[in-house]
């Protein structure tokens, strides 16, 4: 197993680990714990392709970081509006059930 | 003295405008005041009268006048008046017996609360009748051709809470209608042929035509087919009858009015208006003195078992319409409108004299009215016999001339089909005598009630009124006078009657005097053996129910035609509504199937988006 | 491949373990931060420092800690909201379906053949001239993004409930 390898399998369990907190967690806080993860993995993967994976090494190791650094800006942003929303939504609602929000029924 | 031409004219006009601003007036402002619209309408009633008599009586050449109120390419659509000596004649009917009838009818519905409606419905009749009558175009005579049955619909119909009168009003427009159906072809095949709307117009065209070999006679002989057809509806005549016993269910003055002057002469009328082209298809003429000899047979078996007084008149007007038409069918004209007229005089005066019985005794059983005392007034049973004279072609009364000179012209004719339906005429004149009796002697001379006869309810109506009597004794007069009208009408028409041989009077003679000794014979004298018709059971019964016409057209067109409508509604109510609902159904499921889907929750959308995704992962793994 | 990468590797796994699965929230986040920090370190074994250095500043100490924050505003934020089992059975067969999947794809893929490490590639003094250079644009859009999400996430967090119609009278009327 090349380390390339070990890399993409490390970040799909992370991503799918995200996945899982995303998808069975009522909290929201909880929900957004698994998005964090899911967005850690693909940095994770990024970097791991940049160091090992493409054929001119400068290049795309500057290219892999940068793309890291622009997820973890948006994560930044990301969290800070969907804390904000959840506060909202828990001022509102009274609740931080995602069961809750509901109001897309059809 | 002669009037002239826009003199006659706006009489003319003055006879038409009158009836139909009655009818509006009477119908639309008057509704709460019966008194009035009586009084109005029975005003434009005599001014007609006296127009149409002026007209009779002050003009020589024929006048008409059309003015066009729509041109289509060459054609004009004309309206105006055609007074040549048929329509004077036929107007001068209908303005006089429609006003004996509007004036007998102030005392007879005196105590209808919807008499208003009653009255302006019969100026409406009038209008029909008399515009019909006038006509010079062939649309004109058709607006007014269905005008008049529009107005024998709603008169027939006038007690509209009554079912029976309901269905025969309903029953004369459909029958009506069909032979309508068949008019309305001819006349248009008639204007295809001739080019014109204008009735004398077209008349000669067809005539030069038929000599230039412009056309052959066969198109004639359809077009005059198909128009004697829509006479065939209009008069009763068999196979198209039916519907005129039944119009009785109508208020009596409107039968007198239906069976005499109106509606059914209309269709005597239009026969006359085309003589000339019936006079150019001899097969069509033959064909029609057959069928209408035989109907006047036929309508006469029946009349003689009826034992409802308007029924005996019903079946008797379709006998002698079916002898009018025979007349003119053998090319007698003036013998036909001769009938006509004295038809129209002693079939009014026989309603209105039965109506007044029955206005007093409230029964319509002939039995039941004789022992009810019929015959103490004096003055009903005077005009009733008087117009049962003549009915029954008594010599000396109106009704022997006429017919006579029907028969005679029947019997001018040549050929086998003429002597066949000369034979079945005076068998028919026989037994309209023998009815004619038979009704005489059951009102003069009544039985003693046997147990299973209705009896009659409690005499609470009136004896007739002033007006009645007054319109009764009027009507007596005129049928007497009628009797010796006939040369008159001969020379009015230009077509003298013909001579009264004594060969052919004969015959009818002897079979009216056969019928009067068999009438006198069963109910003229104290004895309990059955009349002639009783004593053979399945004949009887077969005459009381018309020889089953109506119940075979129950069966088959009626059956028919609820067979189809039972397919449509099961189509309909099994496959179309089924299939609708389905469509609406199933659009309804998928989208509640759909919104199902759309449960709100968030995590179950990102659920199913990972699942696809994990799918395609799955799929791009294997596919390595 | 080091052992300590493998290491880290499974100190991650764990830590997202723990992050994903325990009911309490704030154990959840530490076990997010816990495994965090190992992928900081992670990235700094892949050659990126600076990347690692960023990715402890920012989400370790700024995400995790905004997270606990939110938490201890108020109690019912962090409560346990206890998910039936079936939701999550049904949640980790789908991620574990996944999982499978692109692990097949991954492992049966065609094989990259590893690239020795060039020098001075991951020298944070390039990313720095790559950011202010190549990326110029993207690198000042994310500054707009990052300040419009600050004045979006205040906006959001402060903006009061509307008061129900009917709530104002009643309440009114309950008080003495």
């Amino acid at each position: 197993m090349t380390p390339l390898t070990a890399f993409n399998l490390c970040a799909l369990a992370l991503f799918c680990m995200g996945l899982y907190g995303v998808l069975a967690r009522k909290n929201l806080i909880a929900m957004l714990i698994g998005v964090e993860l899911m967005l850690n993995a693909a940095s994770l993967n990024a970097l791991a392709w940049g160091r090992y994976g493409l054929v001119d090494p400068a290049h795309a190791a500057v290219s892999g970081q940068i793309l890291v650094l622009f997820i973890i800006g948006l994560a930044a942003a990301e969290a800070a509006i969907a804390l904000a929303i959840i506060l909202a939504v828990h001022r509102h609602r009274h609740s931080v059930d995602v069961d809750d929000l509901d109001t897309l029924e059809g | 003295m002669v009037l002239d031409t826009p003199t006659l004219t706006r009489l003319a006009l003055a006879a038409l405008a009158a009836p139909l601003c009655a009818f509006a007036i009477a119908g639309l402002a008057l509704r709460s005041r019966p008194r009035a619209a009586a009084a109005l309408v029975i005003a434009s009633g005599a001014l007609t009268a006296l127009a149409t008599l002026a007209i009779l009586a002050l003009a020589d050449a024929p006048i008409q006048q059309v003015w066009t109120w729509l041109r289509v390419g060459d054609t004009d659509l004309g309206f105006g008046v055609l007074l040549d000596p048929r329509s004077r004649l036929m107007g001068a009917v209908v303005g006089v017996i429609t006003l004996l009838v509007q004036i007998y009818s102030t005392g007879y519905m005196a105590h209808d609360p919807g008499r208003t409606r009653f009255f302006a419905l019969l100026a409406l009749f009038e209008w029909a009748m008399l515009g019909f009558a006038y006509a010079p175009d062939l649309l004109q005579a058709f607006i007014f051709w269905e005008l008049v049955g529009l107005a024998s619909f709603f008169l027939i119909g006038f007690w509209y809470d009554r079912p029976e009168a309901i269905a025969a009003a309903k029953k004369a427009f459909i029958m009506t209608r069909v032979g309508d159906v068949a008019m309305l072809i001819g006349l248009v095949l008639l204007f295809a042929l001739a080019g014109t709307l204008d009735i004398r117009e077209s008349l000669d065209r067809l005539h030069s035509l038929l000599q230039g070999h412009g056309i052959t006679s066969l198109q004639v002989e359809v077009a005059a087919a198909l128009l004697f057809v829509g006479v065939v509806g209009k008069s009763a005549q068999f196979p198209l009858h039916t519907w005129l016993p039944d119009a009785m269910a109508g208020p009596t003055p409107v039968s007198a009015l239906l069976h005499s002057a109106t509606m059914v002469a209309a269709g005597v009328f239009l026969f006359a208006r085309f003589e000339e082209l019936f006079l150019l298809a001899p097969l069509t003429r033959s064909a029609a003195l057959l069928l209408t000899a035989f109907t006047a047979l036929l309508a006469a078996l029946l009349a003689s078992v009826q034992v409802d007084i308007k029924r005996v008149w019903a079946w008797s007007s379709i006998s002698q319409l079916g002898t009018m038409l025979a007349g003119l069918a053998a090319g007698g004209l003036s013998s036909g409108l001769f009938h006509l007229t004295t038809h129209a005089a002693f079939k009014a005066l026989l309603f209105l004299s039965a109506g007044a019985l029955i206005h007093h005794y409230g029964t319509q059983d002939l039995r039941a009215l004789g022992r009810a005392g019929a015959r103490r007034d004096r003055l009903t049973m005077l005009g009733l016999l008087v117009g049962a004279a003549a009915l029954a072609g008594i010599p000396g009364f109106a009704g022997f001339a006429s017919k006579e000179a029907v028969l005679t012209a029947v019997h001018d004719v040549p050929g086998r089909a003429a002597a066949t339906g000369f034979a079945l005429l005076v068998i028919g004149a026989g037994f309209t005598a023998y009815y004619v009796g038979r009704v005489a002697f059951l009102l003069l001379r009544p039985t003693a009630a046997e147990p299973h006869e209705p009896t009659p309810p409690d005499a609470h109506g009136h004896p007739p009124t002033t007006a009645m009597s007054a319109s009764i004794l009027t009507l007596t007069l005129i049928t007497l006078a009628l009797a010796f009208a006939g040369p008159l009408v001969a020379s009015l028409l230009g077509q003298p009657l013909p001579e009264l041989a004594l060969a052919h009077a004969v015959p009818g003679i002897a079979a009216v005097a056969l019928g009067l000794a068999v009438a006198v014979f069963d109910f003229g004298r104290k004895s309990s053996a059955p009349p002639l018709f009783e004593r053979v059971p399945a004949l009887h019964g077969l005459l009381l129910r018309g020889f089953y016409v109506d119940a075979i057209y129950q069966r088959v067109f009626v059956g028919a035609a609820r067979l189809c409508a039972r397919a449509l509604h099961f189509a309909e109510t099994r496959l179309l509504d089924p299939a609708a609902d389905g469509l609406a159904r199933l659009t309804l499921a998928m989208g509640e199937g759909t919104a199902r889907g759309q449960s709100g929750q968030l995590q179950r959308y990102i659920g199913v988006a990972a699942l696809l995704l994990a799918c395609v992962a799955l799929w791009l793994g294997f596919a390595e | 491949m080091s052992a300590v990468t493998l290491i880290l590797m499974v100190i991650a796994l764990l830590g997202a373990l723990v992050a994903v699965s325990v009911r309490d929230i704030v154990h959840a986040i530490f076990g997010l931060a816990g495994a965090l920090l190992a992928l900081a370190a992670l990235f700094t074994t892949l050659g990126s420092p600076l990347v690692g250095a960023m990715e402890v500043l920012i989400y370790v100490g700024g995400i995790s800690v905004a997270m606990i924050f939110a938490v201890m505003l108020s109690p019912h934020v962090g409560r346990d909201l206890r998910e039936t089992p079936a939701r999550r059975l049904g949640a980790a067969l789908i991620a574990s379906l996944l999982f499978a999947g692109a692990a097949l794809a991954v492992l049966s893929g065609p094989a990259v053949p590893d690239t020795p490490e060039a020098a001075g590639a991951f020298d944070p003094a390039l990313v720095g001239h790559a950011l202010l250079g190549d990326w110029l644009l993207a690198f000042e859009v994310l500054s707009v993004v990052l300040l419009l999400a600050i004045m979006g996430a205040v906006i959001i967090a402060t903006r009061e409930p509307p008061a129900p119609a009917d709530a104002a009278p009643a309440a009114e009327e309950a008080r003495p």
